[in-house]
């Protein structure tokens, strides 16, 4: 997770990928302002958006709608938005207000989501749109995932464009991320179909929480998935999320049924959720109903948000987490946010050799022969060829 | 006596001065702020509920000269002032910043009327306030444009816009509301007057004054579960809206009983009339008993039977911003 995702940097950052394709050059302008020549209209506050029905909802009496996305399933009436303020209903009918509308447009690698056993030093067409189910306290990208669509101010993007920039951009992945996707899930499921059939990957950066119907649709077109696990309890959830912790195990369980490749971070937060006991209850529900190939990155909270007043992590809190995760058995457990710390290496769990060195996003030194150790040919899990 | 002695005597005589002369100044600022026209002689909060059949036209256009009449007798009852002109400065200093929250969501069928905000705009000139000074706002511009509002950014005459992009970079805390303000209501305007509309609401239950500063904020959506309790009491409780509110009126040519907050015409009704108070919680406690009145005599149930009471006007007058005992309210028909 990378910080906030303002307008000028998406700006900044889709600039980048256009110059990468040499348009910038073509005009002969500073990368800003070739924003305006190419959207100018959607460059400005929108006076309308483009609308999108949603593809998960039901209809009530008197033009109200219940949106069954996920698990908060608001019941809406007419006029209003639900929990995540980037749909509407109008006159009984529910729209996504942000499809192809995009705040915040990256390449990155795809060790950023964080996904380390997922086609290690290859780029991620990195996208948002504005709204989240969730409200975290220390949420990073507040200022896009805590708005409303009028709020800020995005680009348009459709999914033909998003799949042709990553393309051109040599992305072999396109990730739905910085904010939450599950609120912007017509848009995430029409451009990771596109791109599934182009020969593009899609994977998808959430909070987990999005019901079971949606979900299983989803990974059809889906080739990886990041889960944030922000606890083990409900209260955490419930007093610092506005979530639940059921339905997001629940989701974690549907994956591994789906047998689709996940990964799951948990962002420890001094004294909230770093308890000794707590990671071990969570490690242990990880074995028994995950086992023990899922990757674990255990991340560092900066004070953020609504939680400013506590201190950054200590190292020593994580390693300790990484610590017990190990101790319970899981195999493949990191921490995050700590540029150049030996918990950001993947190690054989057969033989203890150190297959995959890194350097926060940067991968120094891959020895893993097709999905193997080299010293004791123990089967690495994750995907190590494009699918 | 040295220079740095002389100095220093002079300081501390004049931090002397200063703490004698604005103690008082700051106490009757408060008083007047405060206490005056929006309490009766008996200490009650008082509303004023002012009715004419002709302030709408058959076309449902209002009509100005009718709005002005209503709105000024309706002031003049209120703070029981003899002229409009001293009734307005009674509430209002020439230097205040104004801002004029309307409802604009429900779009112009189930949207604070401009006749009304315009003949407000009159009385607020009528105390010495320069146009200028005047801002009428929402949430987004666009929803002031569909319920029938002039948009004005320029320098010159009554501004109207929408807070759209420009809210505080940093959230604000208020009890259970965290969120970041309109930068229109924190940092332009020094005085607040709040023109709501007369409606239900599909999950709050009523749509009223405390209900309209939903508006203010960017993230109003977070703040619906529990009947949006105690969310709409903790916001108004912010000194934003707390220490700046210093009138509303709701605007209740129209009162919709059913249905809201979008406009739903078979539950709505002509109402012909303006409430004014000082009292928040007062003028929402009163509005809700409008519309369960009407509940009632269209044979659908209480609002609390259908399961949104709007508990928050209790919260709100357990948090100290008004009163909702009916004993303590004096309801003046006009």
């Amino acid at each position: 997770m990378g910080g906030d995702y303002t307008r000028r940097d998406f700006f900044k950052y889709l600039s980048q990928g256009l110059c990468s394709m040499g348009l910038a050059s073509r005009f002969g302008m500073p990368s800003h302002d070739l924003w305006k020549l190419i959207s100018p209209s959607h460059a400005l506050a929108k006076e309308e958006p483009p609308l999108k029905e949603v593809s998960f909802y039901k209809k009530l009496p008197d033009l109200k709608i219940q949106c069954e996305i996920c698990p908060k399933k608001c019941e809406i009436a007419d006029l209003e938005r639900g929990y995540c303020g980037n749909k509407e209903n109008r006159k009984g009918k529910y729209y996504s207000l942000v499809y192809g509308e995009s705040c915040a447009a990256h390449v990155d690698p795809i060790e950023k989501k964080p996904l380390f056993h997922y086609l290690p030093s290859t780029k991620a067409f990195s996208i948002a749109a504005v709204g989240c189910n969730f409200e975290c306290k220390f949420c990073q990208n507040w200022r896009i995932a805590q708005y409303r669509p009028e709020q800020v101010e995005s680009g348009s993007l459709s999914p033909k464009e998003i799949v042709s920039l990553s393309k051109r951009n040599e992305c072999s992945t396109i990730a739905y991320t910085y904010s939450e996707p599950v609120v912007f899930y017509e848009y995430m499921y029409d451009t990771a179909k596109l791109a599934k059939s182009e020969g593009i990957g899609s994977v998808m950066i959430s909070n987990g929480f999005i019901n079971e119907k949606p979900l299983i649709e989803l990974c059809k077109q889906l080739t990886g998935v990041k889960i944030d696990l922000k606890a083990f309890t409900e209260t955490f959830y419930k007093d610092y999320c506005s979530g639940e912790l059921k339905p997001v195990l629940d989701t974690l369980k549907t994956l591994k049924k789906i047998g689709i490749w996940y990964e799951i971070v948990v962002l420890i937060i001094p004294t909230l959720n770093d308890s000794e006991s707590e990671i071990r209850k969570m490690s242990q529900w990880i074995k028994k109903e995950l086992g023990v190939e899922v990757p674990i990155h255990f991340s560092r909270f900066h004070p953020m948000y609504k939680i400013k007043n506590l201190p950054a992590t200590p190292i020593k809190t994580l390693e300790n987490a990484r610590k017990v995760a190990m101790e319970v058995g899981l195999h493949y457990v990191y921490l995050g946010n700590v540029q150049g710390h030996k918990g950001e290496n993947t190690y054989c769990p057969g033989c203890g050799e150190m297959l995959i060195r890194r350097i926060g996003y940067h991968i120094l030194q891959n020895s893993i022969k097709g999905d193997k150790c080299p010293t004791c040919k123990h089967v690495i899990a994750g995907v190590w060829e494009k699918i | 006596m040295t220079r740095r002695l002389f100095l220093k005597y002079t300081t501390i005589f004049g931090a002397y001065l200063v703490g004698v002369f604005s103690f008082p100044l700051r106490l009757w600022g408060v008083v007047a702020d405060k206490s005056s026209g929006g309490k009766s002689g008996s200490g009650k909060s008082r509303i004023v509920l002012v009715r004419n059949s002709a302030v709408l036209t058959k076309n449902k256009e209002v009509n100005p000269s009718v709005a002005g009449e209503m709105i000024n007798s309706g002031i003049l009852s209120l703070t029981r002032e003899s002229t409009s002109g001293r009734a307005w400065k009674s509430i209002f200093k020439p230097k205040d910043i104004v801002g004029i929250k309307v409802n604009a969501l429900g779009g112009k069928q189930i949207a604070t009327h401009f006749g009304v905000v315009k003949a407000v705009v009159s009385g607020l000139k009528s105390a010495g306030i320069p146009e200028e000074n005047i801002i009428i706002w929402d949430r987004l511009t666009k929803e002031l444009k569909s319920a029938g509002y002039t948009i004005n950014k320029s320098d010159k005459g009554v501004k109207c816009f929408g807070t759209d992009t420009n809210y505080d970079p940093y959230p604000e805390i208020a009890g259970s509301i965290g969120s970041c303000f309109s930068s229109i209501i924190s940092s332009f305007c020094t005085a607040l007057i709040n023109i709501p509309v007369l409606k239900d609401h599909d999950l709050a239950g009523v749509s009223l004054s405390l209900k309209n500063f939903y508006g203010a904020i960017h993230n109003p959506n977070k703040y619906h579960d529990n009947n949006c309790d105690p969310f709409i009491a903790d916001l108004n409780t912010h000194s934003y809206i707390k220490d700046k509110l210093r009138l509303v009126i709701c605007d209740a040519l129209t009162l919709q009983y059913q249905g809201g907050p979008a406009f739903k015409p078979q539950w709505a009704i002509n109402y012909h009339s303006l409430l004014l108070s000082r009292d928040p919680v007062a003028i929402d406690r009163m509005g809700t008993e409008l519309i369960e009145e009407k509940r009632k005599e269209k044979g659908l149930s209480s609002l609390k039977k259908a399961g949104r009471e709007p508990v928050h006007i209790a919260t709100a007058a357990k948090k100290g911003l008004g009163t909702d005992d009916l004993n303590n309210i004096e309801f003046v028909k006009l």
